[in-house]
C-alpha cells in the first residue's frame, strides 16, 4: 500500500483546468493579431472571428475562478492564504538554489518546503499579477479612448512576453517534464493526490504534518 | 518614391461643403436619407464628427471677436480627414496590413478588406481620424482617393501639377472645389505653393492675417496633406504640436522581445531537461511516531522530524552549496572578464 496526501480538491482541479484552458487559448488566438504575419495569412473576416472567440474566452478567463471563489470562499479564502505565510531560512535557501537545481539536479539538493513553495508563490503570484495585468488591459483595449487604448496595447504586450517565460515554466514544471518533478501532472490534471515519497521531496515540512495528523492522507495500493 | 500632397486653404475655403459630398459620392459613402434624421447639432458642421461613413469633414467654429476694430463673430471653417503622415503611427500598429503607405504617392493606403477591426490605429493617431463601420470591424479613412489618382478619373485643376502622369489625376474633393481652396500636387509643389499662400495672407496691404501659417510641413515631420492656416491651428481643432509619443515604438520592440523571450526560455529549459535526464529519487517514507523520513531503497534515516541534522542529509548541503559557490565563482570570473 501507498500513502497519498490529497493536495486539491476536484474543484480546484475543474476551477485550475479551465482557467489554464482558457489561457493557452488566449495565447494562442492572441498570436492572430500580435504576429503580422500570421494576421495577413488568413481572411480578415477568419481573423475577426478569432478576435471574437480572444473576447468569449476572457470572459470565461475572467468569470470561472470568481464563480469558483463565489461557490466556495473558504477554499478561495485558504487558496490566497497559502500564498500571504511568513517566509523562512528554507523559503530564501530554496530561491538561491533554484537555478543551479534547475540545471544540476543531481548535484543540488533543495530545502525542505511547506504548502507551497518560495519558488511557487514568485511564480505563481507572478502568473496572477500577468492575469491581472493583461484583464484590465484588455478592458482598455476593448473600452478605452485614444490615449488609454494605445497605453493598454503595450501593458498587454508586455503582459504577453512575461506570460511566454512565466507559462512556459510553469507547464514545464507542473506538467512533470522537468525529470525531478515527474507525477505532478497528476496534481492538477489527476486526481489531485500526490503520493507519500514525492510530497516529502517537494514539500517537506508540509508532508510530514499531513502525514502526522492522516486528515487527508488515504491509502492504495501501488 | 514620389511624393505628393492634398493642398487646402483656409482662406479660400467658403465652407460650402462640396468637397464632403464629392467624397461620399465618389467612395459610395452612405448617408442618412430622410427628412430631419440628422440631429441638429446648432452648428453648420454636420456631422458632428467623423463616423463610418464619413470621411471627409467641414468643420464649423464660431470665435468671438470684439477689439477696436471689429466685433461679433469670426468663422474658422477647417477641413478633418486623415492627414497622411509622412511616418505614420496607424500603418506601424496595424498588425493585418490594412494600413500602409502608397510607394507612388507617399498616402496613407487603406485596404478595408484586411482589416480585422483590433482599431489599434485609433489609439495612436494623433488627430483621431481612423473611425470604424460594419460593427467596428472595418477602417474607414480617408484614402486621398487613390483609385482616381492612380487610374485617371479626371484632369488636375485649379493649377495644381497633378501627379505628373496622364494616367493619374485628383481626389474627388480636390477635382469638385470651385472656390480653389483644395489643390493636388507634388508635396514640394503644395509646399512652395502654401508658404508663397501664408506671405501673401502676411503681408496684403488691406486685412494683413499675421497669424497665418502653414501646416503639415514640420508637423509629425510632415503630413501629406498641407494646409494654408488663417488662425491658430486650435481654432480649427488641430493640435498645435501633434505628437505621437513612444507607444508606437515600444509596442513595435514587443514583437521580437517576445519571440527572444520564448526561444531563450524553451533554450533553457530544453538545457534543464537535458541535465535532469537519468535523474532518479529514492523512495521516501516518514514514520510519524518517529519523525523519521527514511531512504526506502537505502534503509537510511534522512531527515529527523523537520530538521536537517542527520550526516547524509548534511553531505547533500554541502554538496549543494558547493554547486551553488561553483556557479557564483563563475559568474564572478565572468564579470570580471567583463570589467
Amino acid at each position: 500500500m501507498t500513502k497519498y496526501i490529497q493536495r486539491h480538491s476536484r474543484q480546484t482541479r475543474i476551477t485550475h483546468g479551465v482557467f489554464i484552458s482558457s489561457c493557452i487559448l488566449l495565447a494562442i488566438t492572441g498570436l492572430f493579431v500580435f504576429v503580422p504575419p500570421l494576421t495577413q495569412a488568413l481572411p480578415a473576416s477568419v481573423v475577426y472571428g478569432i478576435r471574437m472567440a480572444h473576447r468569449v474566452l476572457a470572459a470565461i478567463f475572467i468569470l470561472f475562478p470568481i464563480v469558483s471563489a463565489i461557490i466556495a470562499p473558504k477554499g478561495a479564502g485558504h487558496f490566497f492564504g497559502k500564498y500571504l505565510r511568513k517566509w523562512d531560512k528554507d523559503d530564501i535557501t530554496w530561491l538561491i538554489r533554484f537555478v543551479p537545481y534547475m540545471l544540476g539536479p543531481k548535484r543540488v539538493h533543495m530545502p525542505d518546503q511547506r504548502i507551497v513553495k518560495s519558488g511557487q508563490i514568485v511564480a505563481d503570484g507572478m502568473l496572477i499579477l500577468i492575469s491581472l495585468v493583461m484583464i484590465i488591459s484588455g478592458f482598455g483595449l476593448m473600452f478605452g479612448g485614444t490615449g488609454l487604448k494605445s497605453v493598454s496595447l503595450l501593458f498587454h504586450d508586455i503582459g504577453f512576453v512575461a506570460l511566454i517565460l512565466f507559462g512556459i515554466a510553469h507547464i514545464y514544471l507542473g506538467a512533470g517534464i522537468f525529470q525531478p518533478y515527474r507525477h505532478t501532472v497528476r496534481l492538477m490534471f489527476g486526481d489531485g493526490k500526490v503520493s507519500e515519497s514525492d510530497a516529502l521531496y517537494h514539500w517537506g515540512h508540509w508532508a510530514r504534518e499531513e502525514l502526522s495528523s492522516g486528515a487527508n492522507v488515504v491509502e492504495k495500493p501501488e | 518614391m514620389a511624393d505628393y500632397a492634398i493642398f487646402w486653404d483656409a482662406s479660400k475655403c467658403t465652407g460650402c461643403k462640396g468637397c464632403q459630398s464629392a467624397c461620399k459620392c465618389w467612395n459610395l459613402l452612405p448617408s442618412p436619407l430622410g427628412k430631419n434624421v440628422n440631429e441638429p447639432t446648432g452648428s453648420y458642421q454636420s456631422p458632428l464628427d467623423l463616423n463610418g461613413n464619413t470621411r471627409l469633414l467641414m468643420t464649423f467654429q464660431e470665435n468671438e471677436v470684439s477689439d477696436d476694430k471689429k466685433w461679433g463673430v469670426e468663422w474658422s471653417i477647417g477641413r478633418r480627414s486623415c492627414m497622411h503622415c509622412v511616418n505614420p503611427a496607424c500603418a506601424t500598429v496595424c498588425p493585418s496590413g490594412a494600413l500602409s503607405v502608397d510607394e507612388d504617392t507617399g498616402f496613407v493606403r487603406v485596404q478595408d478588406d484586411k482589416c480585422i477591426g483590433c482599431q489599434y490605429c485609433s489609439g495612436v493617431c494623433p488627430f483621431d481620424v481612423p473611425r470604424y463601420y460594419a460593427g467596428g470591424s472595418r477602417i474607414n479613412k480617408c484614402t486621398a482617393c487613390l483609385d482616381r489618382v492612380k487610374n485617371g478619373g479626371a484632369k488636375p485643376v485649379n493649377g495644381g501639377t497633378g501627379t505628373g502622369n496622364p494616367r493619374y489625376s485628383v481626389p474627388a474633393c480636390v477635382h469638385t472645389c470651385s472656390p480653389a481652396a483644395l489643390d493636388f500636387g507634388t508635396r514640394e509643389d503644395m509646399l512652395a505653393k502654401a508658404y508663397a499662400r501664408v506671405q501673401f495672407l502676411q503681408n496684403k496691404p488691406v486685412n494683413p492675417c499675421s497669424t497665418a501659417s502653414v501646416y503639415g510641413d514640420v508637423q509629425l515631420e510632415g503630413t501629406h496633406v498641407i494646409m494654408v492656416l488663417k488662425y491658430a491651428p486650435e481654432t480649427y481643432g488641430l493640435p498645435a504640436d501633434p505628437k505621437v509619443g513612444i507607444l508606437p515604438t515600444l509596442t513595435s520592440w514587443m514583437k521580437p522581445l517576445a519571440a527572444f523571450v520564448g526561444v531563450a526560455t524553451i533554450a533553457g529549459l530544453g538545457l534543464s531537461y537535458i541535465t535532469g535526464l537519468g535523474y532518479k529519487r529514492d523512495t521516501l517514507h516518514f514514520d510519524p511516531d518517529t519523525e523519521e523520513t527514511i531512504d526506502m531503497d537505502t534503509g537510511e534515516v534522512v531527515c529527523v522530524g523537520d530538521g536537517h541534522g542527520h550526516k547524509i542529509r548534511a553531505a547533500a548541503d554541502a554538496a549543494s552549496d558547493a554547486a551553488v559557490a561553483a556557479v557564483a565563482t563563475v559568474a564572478d570570473k565572468a564579470q570580471e572578464g567583463e570589467e
